[in-house]
């Protein structure tokens, strides 16, 4: 793979993740609606440790995509390209952000609790969706802005 | 009163004919981050202006300056 390929190669690529990860992080909240709407209404049933399990694996999957280089197929050349300083700038940007979201998250399931039992699972559940969510709409919204010409 | 970072990236990388692509080859970068820091939007580390201003035949100061 010559230079020119490398590079061309980093661009599409981070241009992909920059139009993908604000779609995911849609995505991601509308899952939670049902979540969200069901809190306090008793215990699980199966399809909810179903539903639990699938936003685990997501969360993950979203937590790796954005504080890693990500692309693990590709060359390290290409995936070293991807992450240069810019990008780890918007990154930090966006975790910043999301550390925010994550302590007003912690701060609002603290006063809910006060009139609604929360289980440790739910009040994680709206820190990690509010932390993670935010941060992935904001580095996407970043990755973007640098994008654009002009 | 604030400070900001100018630069004038933009208008010696067009005096050497290069694309923004072909000036972040040169620096290691992507393009997107050249492209923000022609814009004003992202302020580079020491280390990537130096590699900026020798890519581009300047040196650093000639090529960022700070406007009150």
């Amino acid at each position: 793979m010559n230079e020119r390929s490398i590079s061309e190669r980093a661009d599409y690529l981070s241009r992909r993740r920059a139009r993908i990860l604000p779609m995911l992080a849609i995505l991601y909240f509308s899952q939670q609606i049902s979540f969200f709407s069901a809190l306090g209404n008793g215990p699980h049933r199966d399809v909810d440790h179903f539903k639990i399990g699938a936003w685990v694996a997501l969360s993950l999957a979203l937590l790796f995509a954005l504080a890693t280089k990500g692309f693990l197929f590709q060359p390290k050349a290409v995936r070293d390209l991807i992450d240069d300083e810019g990008t780890r700038a918007n990154r930090l940007d966006a975790m910043r952000l999301g550390f925010l979201f994550a302590c007003f998250a912690a701060i609002a399931a603290y006063f809910i609790a006060e009139f609604q039992p929360l289980t440790v699972g739910e009040a994680a559940h709206l820190v990690l969706t509010f932390g993670l969510g935010a941060a992935l709409i904001r580095f996407g919204y970043l990755e973007r802005r640098a994008h654009k010409d002009g | 009163m604030g400070e900001r970072l100018v630069n004038r990236l933009k208008e010696r990388r067009t005096e050497l004919g290069l694309t923004q692509a072909e000036l972040a080859e040169r620096v290691g970068v992507t393009r997107k981050t050249v492209n923000t820091v022609e814009n004003g939007v992202f302020t580079p580390s020491a280390t990537l202006a130096i590699k900026l201003a020798k890519a581009l035949d300047l040196s650093v100061e000639q090529l960022f300056w700070i406007e009150s």
